[in-house]
């Protein structure tokens, strides 16, 4: 195994041990239990078919949770490092700093992802269990590109952590997120139908801003409608991969020019 | 071959001048005390040291080569002054963290961790997470993973803080232990009489510039605290040019 592989693990480990530890998941997922298990057993007012709008809260609320997951990890990679000043002990080993961006990058990747595939089973599990339909190809590709969408999210919160403070981070990475899931699709007619000034502003949102709707199959797996191609699947998840790449790059410029 | 050279380094932090014009050699195998005031410039001069910034002025080599290189950092130890490590994890993952950054192996880091857990006398401690650690356990854990991949130079920022007097004596045979095996070991303090104890050299430090730098052996022994005698007279400022004077004979002076 390389020397960079190790670092890099080790890096990741600790994200993943500092998120279990620090015991906010499990407040996460018993909240998400205390949800969705009634969500599982309720025939709403007695309509078997008004089970789909349950369906549709559920995963609402696995997508508010992995966004709260996402981006908590995040954001926290690094400042609490410059507070307590570990970061001196670990820039002192013979660890490059990008090294350490990309370590701590996929330790909060690694976390968030297994915090999503808990949700997903439990959603996978309480669908199942009450409609007779076991995981269908739909719910597969709205898990992997839920995956996707935390790809964008966490390399989001990292980047902003190291230009921002921590609450202007966690509000402007929210405000985004939440904004381009509701409103990515029509901000081309939305700027058209603008004057000059607030035009340009979208534009600039619809080219630059991390386009999450991409990833959102919650309508095909709460209507069970046919999934999606895998190459379109592909393309997004090309996307998240791009849009990752360069919210690190950035970050690695802030943290290579971060003085100590 | 010097451990350390620092050649007329300057650093400043926009008007404030942190280290002016520093020069200094570490010699391989020996114990170096860098000592100053508050805000002397003895933590800049680690920092630059340890390549997290360059100076702006000057050249600086360590172990014959660029800190900012981590091939340069793999044979440099450091330890913090502020000893605050995860509060999440215990010594053995700690450990394992700092290894696995060296680039070392499982078996090799689990080696090391076992041996050095034992050495700084955490074994009782090692499953307990470092958020229920004191100060003093704190730092015997900073000790285990400065030392963890065998350095050649050891960096010691203020290392007896908060250590309690049985501690501060076991620390003390651990850096003579270091030095007996052929290691380098430069730590900035402010504890005089743990300096005179076991430095072989001491550099004091004054508003970023040497003031004095020379073997401790030539100034202790009559057992009247020359160092601090030394040392107050350098930063005193009244008696400062004399104190010079008289030293100069016997031991290498800069200003």
């Amino acid at each position: 195994m390389s020397v960079r592989v190790r670092q890099i693990q080790a890096l990741a480990r600790l994200a993943v041990l500092e998120l279990y530890r620090r015991k906010d998941l499990i407040v996460v997922f018993v909240l998400s239990a205390v949800v969705l298990l009634p969500l599982a057993l309720l025939t709403p007012f007695g309509v078997a078919g008004a089970g789909r709008y349950m369906n549709e809260m559920a995963l609402l609320l696995v997508w508010l949770f992995s966004l709260v997951i996402g981006l908590g990890v995040s954001a926290r990679l690094f400042p609490p490092e410059f507070e307590s000043r570990t970061i001196y002990p670990m820039l002192a080993k013979p660890v490059a700093r990008g090294t350490i961006l990309v370590g701590k990058y996929l330790g909060a990747l690694a976390a968030s992802v297994s915090a999503l595939t808990v949700f997903y089973l439990a959603y996978g599990f309480m669908v199942g269990a009450r409609q007779g339909v076991w995981f269908p190809a739909v719910f597969v590709q709205a898990f992997i590109l839920h995956i996707g969408f935390l790809v964008v999210v966490t390399a989001l919160g990292l980047a902003g952590s190291l230009l921002l403070t921590p609450s202007a981070n966690l509000t402007m990475c929210g405000l985004s997120v939440i904004g381009m899931l509701f409103f990515g699709q029509r901000l081309p007619s939305l700027a058209a139908a603008q004057p000059l000034p607030g035009r340009m502003v979208l534009t600039l949102i619809h080219w630059f801003g991390p386009h999450v709707e991409f990833f959102d199959l919650r309508q095909r797996v709460v209507h069970e409608w046919p999934a999606i191609g895998w190459g379109v699947c592909g393309v997004v998840l090309v996307y998240a991969a791009g849009y990752a790449a360069v919210c690190l790059a950035v970050a690695s410029l802030a943290f290579r020019n971060k003085r100590f | 071959m010097d451990a350390v050279r620092l050649d007329e380094v300057s650093k400043a932090f926009g008007p404030m001048h942190a280290v002016n014009g520093l020069s200094l050699t570490i010699r391989q195998g020996e114990i170096l005390g860098f000592l100053g005031t508050n805000g002397a410039g003895k933590t800049t001069t680690i920092k630059m040291m340890l390549g997290f910034f360059r100076p702006d002025a000057g050249s600086l080599s360590v172990l014959g080569g660029d800190p900012c290189e981590p091939a340069t950092r793999k044979k440099i130890g450091y330890m913090p002054e502020t000893a605050y490590y995860y509060p999440y994890l215990n010594v053995r993952e700690l450990l394992s963290l700092y290894g696995g950054l060296c680039g070392m192996s499982k078996p090799e880091i689990r080696e090391a961790s076992e041996r050095l857990i034992e050495r700084v006398g955490l074994a009782d401690a090692g499953s307990r997470l470092l958020r229920h650690y004191s100060k003093g356990m704190l730092q015997r854990a900073g000790i285990a993973q400065a030392l963890l991949h065998d350095p050649d130079l050891l960096i010691l920022d203020e290392p007896f803080t908060g250590l309690d007097p049985l501690a501060r004596i076991q620390f003390r045979d651990l850096i003579l232990e270091l030095r007996q095996r052929g290691k380098t070991v430069f730590f900035s303090s402010h504890e005089l009489s743990e300096a005179e104890l076991i430095c072989d050299r001491v550099a004091i430090l004054k508003q970023g510039s040497l003031v004095w730098c020379g073997a401790v052996s030539d100034v202790a022994g009559d057992g009247q605290q020359n160092l601090e005698r030394i040392f107050l007279k350098m930063l005193g400022g009244a008696d400062e040019k004399s104190a010079r004077q008289s030293l100069a004979s016997d031991s290498e002076v800069k200003s």
